[in-house]
């Protein structure tokens, strides 16, 4: 399949497709989950792996919750997600078209994104609510993300999920230049 | 740098500058995308009032230099993904073309009339005439045109975005809808509007407003009379240093014994006479940069009773600037 993947971004777009596109790489992610109901919140770790596609007109990525390093070798469970998501730049519509394609529970998301600031914003209509997903504090070694919820047309939010990625190999560099 | 980012830096350039008389351009924006369908299987026949309104000689009576006719978008009745907005995304597409074609009427500069077309083109219409820098909207309909996800059961229906353009182009609603290429969000601030015309006085309820406009419901324009209305707006205007403003007309601000033939009709409304007795100061007033005239549905016109009326209603309100030999525009 090696038709999938790209090295770079398309030149037509790369300062669009860029947003996305720095991600490219493998992260170690920290995920806490904070339940509806206001009961503790519940941690995982897990991978995310960012890459260009389609001639580097996509940004694509496989979420793994856990990642392959904490399985070892041990079959991924039916309920333990590993989702795709295509992130594809519209010019027509000066905005991202992105789905994600959940393996464990059948999920299949619509979003549209656009940077606004330094933050990437990603956003569905799901019934009477909006769902935000949201890149923020990208580095070259880590970023955040954070799904939120509005059930008020957007004047409040409620936080569902926030994930700390580092990418991997970052953490032992570091810990290698602390040694020094 | 793509030809929208050309045109707003075009427009940029020529900053707010007025368009000398008789350079007017229609832009013709035959959109139905934020109305329901009529009936399951139908489409609104607000698509074709720009085509009937040209035909009626609209043009002619404005004495245009140019008109651009976009091409016409195609109506989903069904959801689309990732949007509770009836042809979001379509709107979003046509939006942009239609920001497009504002930005270089302005930038020419001209002084440009959108012919719609439904009530979704004021996000096209605003997007454009950001793009040049500040610009306050004079929202004339029956309607506030003010639901959004946030006041109203979004999750019942689908959306149609002819009763959310205001919601929408204040920033409330869907990301789809609210932030947009150069502008950002929202494509005006509430304090840059000024509502007039409307019959809904309910502060509650769906569709209501969240905070306080400038607004002159129809009831105080039939009670107080075109020109104090006018007055009263313009006054706002210099009040707020705006200098440049969008004005918005849906037709349905006119009584359903005027003008039936729109999706919405309702009463108490104005009558041709006094809506043009309206929008002719404020045009003269010079701070207008652009009109979109909305709503009209030929379906509902069969004998295209109407669409000369409307014609004459636009040709009365535009005359100081359909005029070549019109006097100096007045504050």
């Amino acid at each position: 399949m090696i038709t999938l993947l790209a090295n770079r971004p398309a030149a037509a777009y790369a300062a669009q497709i860029e947003q996305f596109g720095q991600l490219a790489g493998l992260w170690n992610t920290h995920i806490t989950y904070y339940p509806p109901d206001g009961s503790p919140a519940s941690h995982a770790t897990g991978a995310w792996e960012f890459g260009y596609a389609l001639d580097g007109r996509a940004v694509i990525d496989v979420w793994q919750v856990p990642g392959r390093d904490t399985l070892a070798g041990a079959p991924r469970a039916a309920d333990q997600e590993c989702g795709l998501c295509v992130r594809i730049w519209d010019p027509g519509l000066q905005l991202w078209r992105f789905t994600f394609h959940g393996t464990a529970h059948g999920h299949l998301i619509h979003m549209y994104a656009r940077q606004i600031d330094d933050e990437i914003v990603m956003e569905q209509a799901e019934g009477d609510d909006l769902v935000r997903w949201i890149f923020s504090g990208i580095r070259r070694e880590s970023f955040h993300w954070r799904s939120q919820r509005s059930t008020g047309g957007g004047a409040h939010w409620r936080l569902e999920q926030r994930v700390r990625a580092e990418r991997a190999g970052a953490a032992a560099a570091a810990g290698d230049l602390d040694q020094q | 740098m793509g030809s929208a980012a050309a045109a707003g830096s075009q427009a940029a350039a020529a900053g707010a500058r007025a368009p000398s008389p008789g350079l007017v351009e229609v832009v013709a924006a035959p959109s139905n995308l934020g109305l329901r369908p009529p009936a399951p299987g139908r489409e609104p026949g607000a698509w074709r009032a720009p085509g009937v309104l040209l035909s009626e000689g609209l043009d002619r009576r404005l004495n245009a230099t140019r008109i651009v006719e976009l091409p016409r978008p195609s109506y989903e009745s069904r959801a689309q993904p990732g949007t509770r907005i009836r042809n979001g995304i379509t709107i979003r597409e046509h939006a942009l073309r239609l920001a497009d074609a504002v930005a270089s009427a302005l930038a020419a500069p001209r002084f440009v009339v959108v012919a719609g077309g439904d009530c979704s083109i004021l996000l096209g219409c605003l997007a454009g005439a950001r793009r040049a820098g500040r610009c306050g909207l004079l929202h004339v309909d029956g309607h506030r045109d003010f639901y959004h996800p946030g006041n109203y059961d979004a999750g019942s229906r689908l959306g149609s975005a002819a009763g959310m353009d205001l919601a929408l182009a204040t920033g409330r609603g869907e990301l789809l809808l609210t932030h947009w290429p150069v502008v950002g969000k929202p494509l005006v601030n509430d304090d840059d509007v000024i509502q007039i015309g409307d019959r809904e006085p309910a502060e509650t309820g769906p569709g209501s407003l969240d905070r306080p406009i400038a607004r002159w419901p129809v009831q105080d324009v039939l009670r107080d009379g075109t020109a104090e209305v006018a007055g009263r707006a313009l006054g706002h205007l210099r009040h707020q240093g705006l200098d440049r403003v969008w004005l918005h007309v849906d037709l349905d601000v006119l009584d359903h014994s005027e003008l039936p033939a729109v999706d919405t009709p309702g009463s108490p409304g104005l009558t041709f006479d006094q809506l043009g007795q309206l929008l002719s100061p404020l045009i003269a007033s010079g701070r207008v940069a652009g009109l979109g005239v909305t709503s009209y549905d030929p379906d509902l016109d069969p004998a295209g009773e109407y669409a000369p009326r409307i014609v004459d209603c636009l040709a009365s309100a535009l005359a100081t600037l359909a005029s070549p030999i019109a006097g100096k525009a007045n504050t």
